[in-house]
């Protein structure tokens, strides 16, 4: 026995249909319009927990990013600055080699004394150099006031020694230790790591003034003070080298925080974006579905009995 | 024989054919009224008359009206229908609950990812007010955002009792109906005819009541139908109705729970014995699904605050004096509540005799749960605690011990069936606080600060310095002096004036933190890069107070948290913690978890939608109207009406004839 269609009952299946090939036609556009296979968790759990994780991830590359950037800007101008202190160095040397000249009289080596005195605390400013936001280049591991302090015992240090450092996918720093690029080369003669470029300036400059000083003796003490200046000097390159070094590593950072970015970006547009191609047919077919429903629905609904027993 | 007996016969056809012509024109009539079964004249054919010749036909006789009707398709149909109003209240409301778990960037998980980054731009200007300024407004944004979430599950929860109420009220009307139309089914019953259109209401409202709450039926001799819910109890019987009532949860005022009024005492229906209904969607998901989604927010809101608070108090801010002003914390969470079952005993002035309270020891051991407290049925004197999960957990405490990063307090015991429902986290989102204003009370910087010698010969450098508590002795200065080149050192303990309060040794390993155990030397963790060498020297000193504004160590290791898995950890019995979860990872499994049973929700309601339909449309098959059956019927009995009425002229024919054959 087959089942009897009730008229109304016929009407109401009907018109459900229809309706929900209406909805799928929307929820297709809606996701044709908005590009998201996914717009909340339900649509697709996994995906979305996928696509939340890969979001994650973005924003923490690009806080690292921000980090990176602070550390590639001090780094960039410590190595300038640094830059800047090795030429100083370079013509206080040759300052040096030129009072060793036997000729020279006290006053021209006064003159010479008052050359280095200027170049002595153009390096002094270079030490106390801030990043152009208040944050000391040499400031080690955190000061507020200019790190480096003329005293009358010579140049202190008073910052603390070490560096800042910030996470930025690997640790970078955002300081130099001052106290160790100024302060702290390699003594040629005792071999301890304990002289400071100010000191050996002020000693060179104090003896230049020291008139009456024997022929032998000025000569000794220019040999003695290039030495000191020139292990200054190795230790200023070799603090820029290893900036230089910090940068070239921000650089590969840079690329893997980039790389890593990228990665989290295709994670999630692969989690929760529309497969465009697939989602054009999909809609096509729901609205063929759509449409074949509604003709058939008018052709069917029309067909009564009581058509046929007019009069 | 006369014409008079055909007469009559011509006159009995012709009245059941009228007769059947009324019905069916009733069931065109009725073809769109919902409920209505489809109506049939019975025809019998009357007995006929012993002649001599043999029995004589005298007709048809027209003995009842009957309405197609099958008892067990209509019971199976409003089951059908219950259950899947039942699952469309549930999936409805589901759907407003994954709206508080969005995700991408309008999510919480966003929202905590974005906070916890911002701790990287502090670190990297540390000093900066702006970038100070930047990080209060994202703890700002971030309480906001927790709020609202809460609000909206308030919302969703308001929502919740004004649909059981006004579910209720419609629940009540229809019952009342049944009632009446019992009393008139059974005025009539002593007629002795079934009266069809009123059983049809009477389904009907049947029908409608299983949408809002699953019952049972029972007929009843005098015809009167009873209505049953949850299992046995009755709604309806005879010509009374019972009230139903919405009022508050004995266990939880904040909820709604269902009650029948039994003569003005309310007692309180089971959830899990409705079965089906709208009211049951409502309630499972306002006692399990909402219950969790509020759990589940106030999980990560004690677990985000109450870290980013810990570490935020051992840094150093920049108040003045520089380096003496304790650091604050930087959110307040909404606190636990323990919540007396109102059937609690009391004193004579209404109070309760016991309390509970609870405090969160350890924020990131605390589960996304509620848990009920009772005494040990055994008699031990201590307390049955159960984790209300699925399934439930249960455990026996004493007062005072902590179970899942919560302390749970008995200050005067229970009285004999007392019960506690304990909520840890469900106020937490809603209370989440950003408590500072001024950027400089943020604790950037470190309170000691380590630094590697001078006169260092090993390559060891400081990786990090953690503070695992306040310094144990302010203002002391650590050194620790390497003794050999495996890793040996010695250190010891200063104050200012250079007086050893404590000294020790110990063995460094790569990778491993100085010391062992934070709480040996200083209260921090240190951790070396490189390797030192026999004689190397580090010093761990109190952070200058010129230093504090640039410093960042604190910083660093708020930082860090964005890696740490601080949200659910599992606690054990001797109160170890493991495990846990990212605040990303945490967001992002409440999220799918959500997202999962919404789904399932949605393919259940879709599942029972299509099986009621299909009851319906069985029910619908026998009793429903179809218009072409009707109009065959119609000309079927039009043919018979006019048959009958050839009868009849042809009886009046003979009997005319009969008259001229008479007077002719």
């Amino acid at each position: 026995m087959s089942l009897r269609i009730t008229t109304a009952q016929a009407y109401d299946t009907s018109i459900s249909n229809l309706q929900t090939r209406q909805q799928d036609l929307a929820d297709a556009q809606n996701r044709l319009t908005s590009g998201k296979r996914v717009a909340s968790a339900s649509d697709d759990p996994v995906a979305a927990a996928r696509a939340e994780r890969a979001l994650a991830t973005m924003m923490k590359t690009e806080a690292d990013q921000r980090a990176l950037e602070a550390s590639r800007n001090v780094m960039q101008q410590a190595e300038s600055a640094l830059g800047d202190a090795g030429d100083l160095v370079q013509q206080a040397r040759e300052l040096i080699v030129n009072a060793g000249n036997g000729s020279y009289s006290d006053s021209d080596r006064a003159t010479l004394a008052n050359k280095l005195k200027g170049l002595r605390d153009q390096l002094l400013g270079i030490a106390n150099r801030t990043d152009g936001a208040g944050t000391y280049l040499f400031g080690g591991q955190g000061t507020k006031a200019p790190p480096f302090v003329d005293t009358p015992a010579g140049v202190t240090y008073q910052g603390t020694s070490g560096q800042s450092e910030v996470p930025a996918g690997e640790t970078l720093p955002t300081s130099v230790d001052g106290s160790r690029t100024w302060l702290q080369a390699t003594d040629p003669t005792t071999g301890q790591s304990n002289l400071s470029v100010f000191n050996v300036l002020d000693r060179v400059i104090g003896e230049l003034n020291t008139p009456n000083q024997a022929g032998d003796v000025i000569e000794q003490q220019v040999k003695s003070g290039l030495a000191d200046l020139d292990a200054s000097a190795d230790n200023l390159l070799s603090a820029r080298a290893s900036a230089g070094e910090v940068l070239n590593r921000t650089d590969s950072i840079e690329q893997r925080n980039a790389d890593a970015k990228l990665a989290a970006q295709t994670e999630r547009s692969n989690a929760e974006d529309l497969d465009m191609v697939q989602a054009v047919s999909d809609f096509q077919n729901k609205q063929s579905g759509y449409d074949a429903a509604l003709k058939t629905y008018s052709m069917v609904q029309r067909e009564s009995l009581f058509q046929y027993l007019s009069a | 024989m006369g014409a008079s007996p055909l007469m009559s016969l011509g006159m009995k056809a012709m009245s059941a054919a009228y007769m059947a012509m009324q019905t069916t024109s009733h069931n065109i009539a009725n073809a769109n009224v919902a409920g209505y079964s489809r109506q049939d004249v019975v025809l019998e054919t009357a007995k006929g008359q012993f002649t001599g010749a043999g029995f004589f036909g005298k007709g048809v006789d027209v003995t009842s009206v009957t309405r197609a009707h099958d008892q067990f398709l209509t019971r199976a149909a409003t089951i059908a229908t219950s259950q899947s109003a039942m699952d469309a209240a549930h999936s409805d409301r589901l759907g407003q609950l994954e709206q508080v778990f969005q995700t991408g960037e309008s999510g919480l998980g966003y929202s905590m990812g974005q906070f916890l980054n911002s701790f990287v731009d502090l670190a990297s200007r540390p000093g900066d007010s702006a970038t100070r300024q930047t990080v209060l407004a994202q703890a700002q944004d971030l309480a906001t955002r927790f709020n609202s979430a809460a609000g909206q599950l308030d919302t969703i929860q308001a929502g919740v009792t004004e649909d059981l109420k006004s579910t209720v009220t419609t629940v009540n009307g229809l019952t009342q109906s049944i009632a009446t139309l019992n009393q008139q089914i059974a005025a009539v019953r002593g007629l002795g005819q079934p009266p069809n259109d009123l059983l049809d209401q009477r389904d009907q409202l049947v029908s409608k009541l299983s949408g809002y709450v699953q019952v049972s039926t029972l007929e009843a001799d005098d015809g009167t139908l009873g209505v049953f819910v949850a299992g046995g109890q009755s709604l309806v019987l005879g010509s009374n109705a019972s009230q139903l009532v919405v009022g508050l949860d004995v266990d939880d005022p904040s909820r709604s729970s269902l009650m029948l009024d039994e003569n003005g005492k309310q007692r309180t229906i089971d959830p899990s014995a409705l079965g089906g209904g709208s009211i049951a969607g409502l309630l499972n998901f306002q006692n399990g699904d909402l219950v969790d989604g509020r759990n589940l927010i106030g999980q990560m809101a004690t677990a985000v605050a109450g870290v980013v608070n810990q570490q935020q108090m051992l840094g150093v801010n920049l108040q003045q004096p520089l380096g003496s002003v304790a650091s604050q914390p930087l959110f307040s969470v909404g606190t636990p509540q323990a919540i007396p079952a109102s059937t609690n005993a009391k004193d004579a002035g209404g109070n309760y005799l016991s309390s509970v309270t609870l405090t969160v020891t350890d924020p990131t051991a605390v589960q996304a749960a509620s848990y009920e407290l009772r005494a040990d049925p055994a008699g031990s004197g201590q307390y049955q605690l159960t984790r209300l999960s699925s399934p439930p957990v249960t455990q026996l405490v004493n007062s005072g011990d902590v179970v899942d990063g919560v302390r749970i307090d008995v200050p005067n015991g229970l009285q004999p069936g007392d019960r506690f429902l304990l909520k840890p986290v469900a106020q937490a989102a809603g209370g989440l606080t950003a408590l500072l204003q001024d950027p400089r009370d943020l604790a950037a910087a470190s309170p000691l600060i380590a630094t590697t010698s001078a006169s260092n010969t090993g390559t060891a450098a400081v990786d990090s310095l953690t503070m695992l508590s306040q310094p144990l002795q302010a203002g002391a200065t650590a050194q620790v002096s390497f003794t050999s080149d495996s890793g040996d050192y010695s250190w010891q303990l200063t104050d200012a004036s250079g007086n050893v309060l404590s000294s020790g040794t110990g063995t460094w390993q790569a990778g491993q933190p100085i010391p062992a155990n934070a709480s040996d030397i200083n209260g921090f963790a240190l951790q070396l890069s490189g390797v030192p060498r026999n004689g190397d020297v580090v010093t761990i000193a109190p952070t200058p107070p010129e230093a504090l504004s640039t410093n960042n160590g604190n910083a660093l290791a708020l930082a860090t948290l964005r890696d740490v898995t601080f949200i659910g950890r599992t606690m054990d019995a001797s109160g170890n913690v493991s495990g846990g979860a990212t605040a990303t990872d945490a967001y992002a499994s409440a999220m799918a978890d959500i997202g999962v049973r919404v789904q399932s929700a949605k393919s259940s309601a879709s599942i029972s939608a299509a099986v009621s339909d299909q009851a319906t449309q069985a029910t619908s098959a026998v009793s429903g109207v179809n218009l072409d059956e009707e109009a065959a019927r119609l000309i079927q009995q039009q043919q018979s009406y006019q048959a009958a009425a050839k009868v009849l002229q042809v009886a009046q024919s003979l009997f005319e004839t009969l008259l001229q054959t008479t007077t002719g």
